[in-house]
């Protein structure tokens, strides 16, 4: 298990680096929302084209993308494998009564570019600025407060929580417990988020009553710093206008 | 388990976030009626963060690998606030982890939250016709991941005919998940029981009901 440190590569510098997160969350956002709905396979490929641009500018590390992008790999190699075998369609390839479609090739392929497009720019938000920028972003953009509220508190007990676990685990381990799929390892696990349950409820009971004492009353208070510039703006612009671009394309070159 | 982005059509996505925020809505508006929310944040923050860390753990079941979803357990200890906490839950596996995409949360809550809340309605049936807890514990925790898949299987197969396939060896491949999750789910509420009855919604000993 290791912590969620999606944002480390956030002190780097680069165009991308520098946008304001409201800015930069507005305008990535409507660009993956464009990029997940392109309907053919060139404007997904120009889609993918812009978002490794973007990966580029913004001097991410390589090897931090991939890492980072394998689970999508859960839903894209199913797809990838079995939609050209079993969607009926003029054959490319076929022994017997297997038979390698056509239409199901270029749908797999084309869910597939757009989930790489996808989740390239989604690493390419998040890995940019601290995840602090943009929870606060959120809640500039009117994003409800309880959910904002809950999203920083969760994200901050989830490393306590990391810790507690671990800390059961490795007095469990010390104690000569291996994980096995079998009824015994399974209760135990069992046993072990109970525990951890049990500890939360009780933390969160503490929690509660320190932040009632020091005067919290269920409303968020952020102070962000953040400030437009001109040139967030025409960013902004030049994103949304790509994100548009991506949908009139395919009318266009037809 | 969690749909990654790219891969559903326009309508089931607005669909999704369109049922997400109307449950969203009536969960809170329903806490707030029942007690101060203020009072509910922390709390349930704190709890939706070891329900994160207890659904990262790795459970080899060959051939699959797979973590747990245990959304009948947060049902059963959350009550209707649970879709809540497994909408927090999920956006922050999509912010940190990239397990499930940005523009799907919405579906990917549906899929594991309207379960959740069917498994707490389950428990609170079955804790009055006297059943042994652990037993609807694991009931619970079995019928949270059976429930996601047929979701996710029909989610797939609305989708397009083209995912026919891909639905089968999904929900396939989670059947062991589910059996895996009873057991938990079973010793957890047996454990909670024994320990710290008040997590439950059961009336404790002493208490009026």
């Amino acid at each position: 298990m290791r912590y969620p440190d999606i944002d480390k590569y956030a002190w780097l510098d680069s165009p991308i680096h520098r946008l304001e997160p409201r800015i930069k969350i507005l305008s990535f956002t409507v660009l993956i929302f464009s990029a997940v709905f392109v309907g053919n396979i060139p404007a997904a490929l120009l889609a993918l084209a812009v978002a490794l641009l973007i990966l580029i500018l913004s001097r991410l590390p390589v090897r931090f993308v991939l890492q980072r992008s394998t689970p999508i790999l859960v839903f894209v190699l199913p797809i990838l494998l079995l939609m050209p075998l079993t969607v009926p369609g003029t054959p490319i390839w076929s022994a017997g009564p297997v038979a390698f479609t056509e239409e199901g090739l270029s749908y797999a392929v084309l869910i597939t570019i757009r989930a790489v497009a996808a989740i390239v720019l989604v690493l390419t938000l998040l890995g940019t600025q601290r995840i602090e920028a943009t929870l606060r972003a959120l809640s500039l953009l009117r994003v409800p407060g309880v959910i904002v509220q809950m999203l920083f508190f969760t994200y901050r007990y989830i490393y306590v929580m990391m810790d507690e676990f671990l800390s059961i685990w490795s007095a469990m381990r010390a104690k000569g417990y291996t994980l096995r799929p079998n009824r015994y390892g399974l209760s135990i696990i069992g046993n072990l988020v109970g525990m951890l349950l049990v500890k939360s409820y009780e933390r969160a009971e503490r929690v509660y009553r320190g932040m009632v004492a020091r005067g919290y009353c269920g409303k968020p208070i952020t102070v962000a710093p953040f400030s437009i510039t001109a040139a967030d703006c025409f960013a902004c612009l030049l994103l949304i206008g790509i994100a548009g671009g991506l949908q009139v394309y395919p009318l266009v070159a037809l | 388990m969690h749909i990654s982005d790219g891969v559903l059509p326009m309508p089931v996505i607005v669909a999704g976030w369109v049922i997400t925020i109307i449950l969203l809505a009536g969960t809170l508006r329903w806490a707030a009626k029942n007690g101060d929310i203020a009072r509910e944040i922390p709390k349930l923050s704190v709890m939706a963060g070891a329900f994160f860390v207890a659904s990262l753990i790795h459970i080899d079941i060959p051939p699959s690998s797979a973590h747990l979803i245990l959304n009948g357990l947060v049902g059963v200890v959350l009550g209707p606030l649970s879709y809540l906490a497994l909408f927090i839950g999920l956006t922050l596996q999509a912010l940190l982890f990239q397990h499930g995409g940005i523009t799907v949360i919405g579906i990917n809550t549906v899929n594991v939250g309207i379960p959740a809340l069917i498994c707490y309605l389950a428990f609170l049936a079955g804790s009055k016709r006297g059943i042994p807890l652990p037993a609807i514990g694991g009931v619970c925790g079995g019928l949270g991941v059976l429930l996601t898949v047929v979701l996710l299987v029909l989610v797939l197969v609305v989708s397009g005919d083209q995912f026919f396939a891909v639905a089968g060896l999904l929900a396939g491949a989670h059947l062991p998940i589910a059996v895996a999750e009873a057991i938990v789910t079973g010793a957890v509420v047996g454990y909670l029981v024994r320990v710290k009855p008040e997590l439950l919604p059961i009336p404790l000993k002493g208490e009026k009901k």
